[in-house]
């Protein structure tokens, strides 16, 4: 693991997003910091700016001010395709497998931009799954899943080119309270085994205390950290 | 999990519209196949007329582009013989004529003198060849034969003018086992053609380019408005070949632009609709040209579909015509690889054309803004 010296491996300084209509500002001079190791939940109301600032962190979105850092290198100066391929792990709320391939294969979709060999994918597809606990349903196209179950493939998919962080937008925002505990669950316990930085969006009194640290949105601002 | 795997994958996925593309660029290439095919045989049967004869000029009415038009004094030919490297020479008459009870238009009417070099090659396949002081009896080629459904001993109706034939004779030009020969004279009375020739054929002493195309400068001084050509040039430059190679040509060009457009169409589609599921992949890491790969390989997997078929429905098509009465004089049932291969590579290329733009509209979405698509 190598941390910039302060110990923190994400570092967001005085975020600005300006939508190009120049009138809504989703994010109004946001500066968080994140340990490495840490679970963080993003709370707020709807448009507040947290799945903005969510995409900035990852590298989805670029901001119109201000600064992201990974291990104290910003993400302007980065390849940020080798960045969200290699340290990033995405979850989303609607889990946005393809609907055209078994769970096996959705899970070797980001693999694709390794230089692993296709045997070495799946081996690595296979033992994601299991872990996981969807060892049983690897060959299950999404349609055949559940929903607490496509979920866990989409956490197996984010985990699948062994990412630093995961950033998950809403992750228990479909699911019923027992698959919810469990998706919890099971994130935690990954994000121990693996030394992950989980970083979730949510809407949720419940998950965001599952996390170790809540930090609080409010009109493109963190009102609480 | 293989990439094309992927591309498979996402093309069954929407099978029907998949199809439909495919057969539609499958129509613009066997167009292209079956066109080009029937164009080049045309061709390749003219030339072999006086390739198997030995023939190596093509002496006609100087400007004139179509031999059927060409009319020249018979008499010249005693002229041409006298110019130094000609072995041998001979005019003939060439017409066209029509049976129309057997629905058969078109037919090459051939007058020779019994005996003449342009009988090499001519293999009697039943009854005899034409001699010297025939009058009134044709010679069918094995086509017209078949399709007329006559043989050595029948009465014939040519013209208006009752014919009897007395052989039927086979060559390895398509175009002569469709047509028929009568004795020259005969062919100048029936056409009020008389003392006339379309042209007149030279074998040269020696075969080589060079000397062939200096005894045809030779011939054209000898001869005031003449053009005596090598014969593979003479059948190139018709402008019966060169219409029908035109026409071909822009017929097919216009099939495949209809199925490019099919492709592109298609792909602008599934990019569309596909655009949230493109930003899931640009936020799992795939590189832009990753995500361009993964277009271009669908629009080019729908080309070599659609290419392969047409190819199929091509060959198939000119097989067909070329045993139908009416075709089966023009079009040799024999497809060169040459003409199979322009099919198929014009149809992956052009779908791999109208791939690009798709593709690359997809390779630009920001991915942030791709994912919250709906």
């Amino acid at each position: 693991m190598s941390n910039d010296s302060s110990g923190y491996l994400m570092r967001a300084n005085g975020l600005v997003r300006v939508y190009p209509d120049g009138e809504v500002q989703a994010l109004r001079g946001v500066s968080i910091d994140i340990r490495a190791g840490e679970s963080v939940a993003i709370t707020g109301p709807s448009g507040c700016g947290k799945t903005t600032l969510l995409h900035m962190l990852g590298g989805l979105d670029s901001p119109s001010a201000g600064t992201v850092e990974f291990e104290g290198r910003n993400l302007a100066t980065m390849d940020l395709d080798a960045y969200r391929a290699r340290m990033i792990g995405f979850v989303f709320q609607s889990f946005h497998l393809l609907p055209t391939l078994s769970a096996l294969e959705n899970v070797q979709i980001p693999m694709f931009e390794t230089e692993w060999p296709r045997g070495e994918r799946l081996k690595r597809a296979h033992a994601l799954l299991e872990d996981v606990g969807m060892g049983h349903r690897k060959e299950q196209f999404p349609n055949r899943l559940s929903v607490g179950e496509r979920q866990r493939v989409a956490i197996a998919r984010a985990l699948a080119n062994e990412p630093r962080a995961v950033l998950a937008d809403e992750p228990t925002g479909n699911l019923d309270s027992v698959n919810q505990g469990e998706i919890l669950k099971l994130l935690d316990r990954l994000r121990q085994e693996r030394g992950l930085t989980l970083v979730i969006v949510t809407h949720s009194a419940e998950v965001a205390a599952s996390c170790d640290r809540v930090i609080r949105m409010r009109d493109g601002r963190i009102v609480e950290d | 999990m293989r990439f094309t795997t992927l591309i498979a994958r996402n093309l069954l996925r929407r099978g029907v519209r998949s199809a439909l593309t495919v057969f539609g660029l499958a129509i613009g290439v066997s167009a292209v196949v079956s066109l080009l095919g029937i164009s080049w045989g045309f061709e390749r049967s003219f030339v072999q007329i006086y390739e198997s004869k030995g023939i190596d000029l093509v002496v006609v009415k100087a400007g004139v582009g179509d031999r059927l038009t060409s009319n020249l004094e018979q008499s010249l030919e005693g002229t041409i013989r006298g110019v130094p490297g000609v072995k041998s020479v001979v005019g003939s008459l060439t017409d066209v004529v029509s049976f129309e009870e057997a629905n058969l238009v078109s037919v090459l009417a051939n007058g020779w003198k019994p005996g003449c070099l342009l009988f090499r090659g001519v293999r009697v396949l039943e009854g005899r060849t034409l001699e010297e002081g025939d009058r009134g009896v044709a010679m069918l080629g094995r086509v017209l034969a078949l399709n007329l459904k006559k043989k050595a001993g029948d009465a014939i109706s040519i013209s208006g003018e009752p014919f009897r034939v007395v052989g039927v004779y086979e060559t390895e030009s398509l175009f002569e086992n469709g047509g028929l020969i009568v004795p020259l004279v005969d062919l100048q009375r029936m056409m009020g053609r008389e003392g006339v020739v379309s042209g007149f054929v030279v074998a040269a002493s020696a075969s080589d380019r060079v000397f062939v195309e200096g005894l045809g400068k030779k011939i054209e001084s000898a001869v005031k408005g003449v053009a005596a050509v090598p014969a593979r040039d003479f059948v190139q430059g018709d402008n019966q070949i060169r219409l029908v190679k035109s026409m071909a040509w822009a017929t097919s060009a216009i099939a495949m632009v209809l199925g490019s457009v099919g492709v592109l169409n298609t792909m602008m589609m599934t990019v569309f609709e596909r655009t949230r599921e493109i930003g899931i992949l640009r936020a799992l890491g795939w590189k832009r040209s990753r995500v361009l790969g993964l277009v271009m390989g669908e629009a080019a997997a729908l080309g070599a579909g659609g290419a392969l078929l047409g190819a199929a429905m091509g060959y198939l098509g000119v097989k067909l015509l070329s045993q139908a009465a009416m075709a089966s004089i023009f079009i040799t049932s024999d497809l060169p690889p040459t003409v199979l291969l322009i099919g198929v590579g014009l149809g992956v290329g052009l779908s791999v054309v109208g791939g690009f733009y798709p593709a690359l509209r997809a390779a630009a979405f920001e991915p942030s803004e791709a994912i919250r698509h709906e």
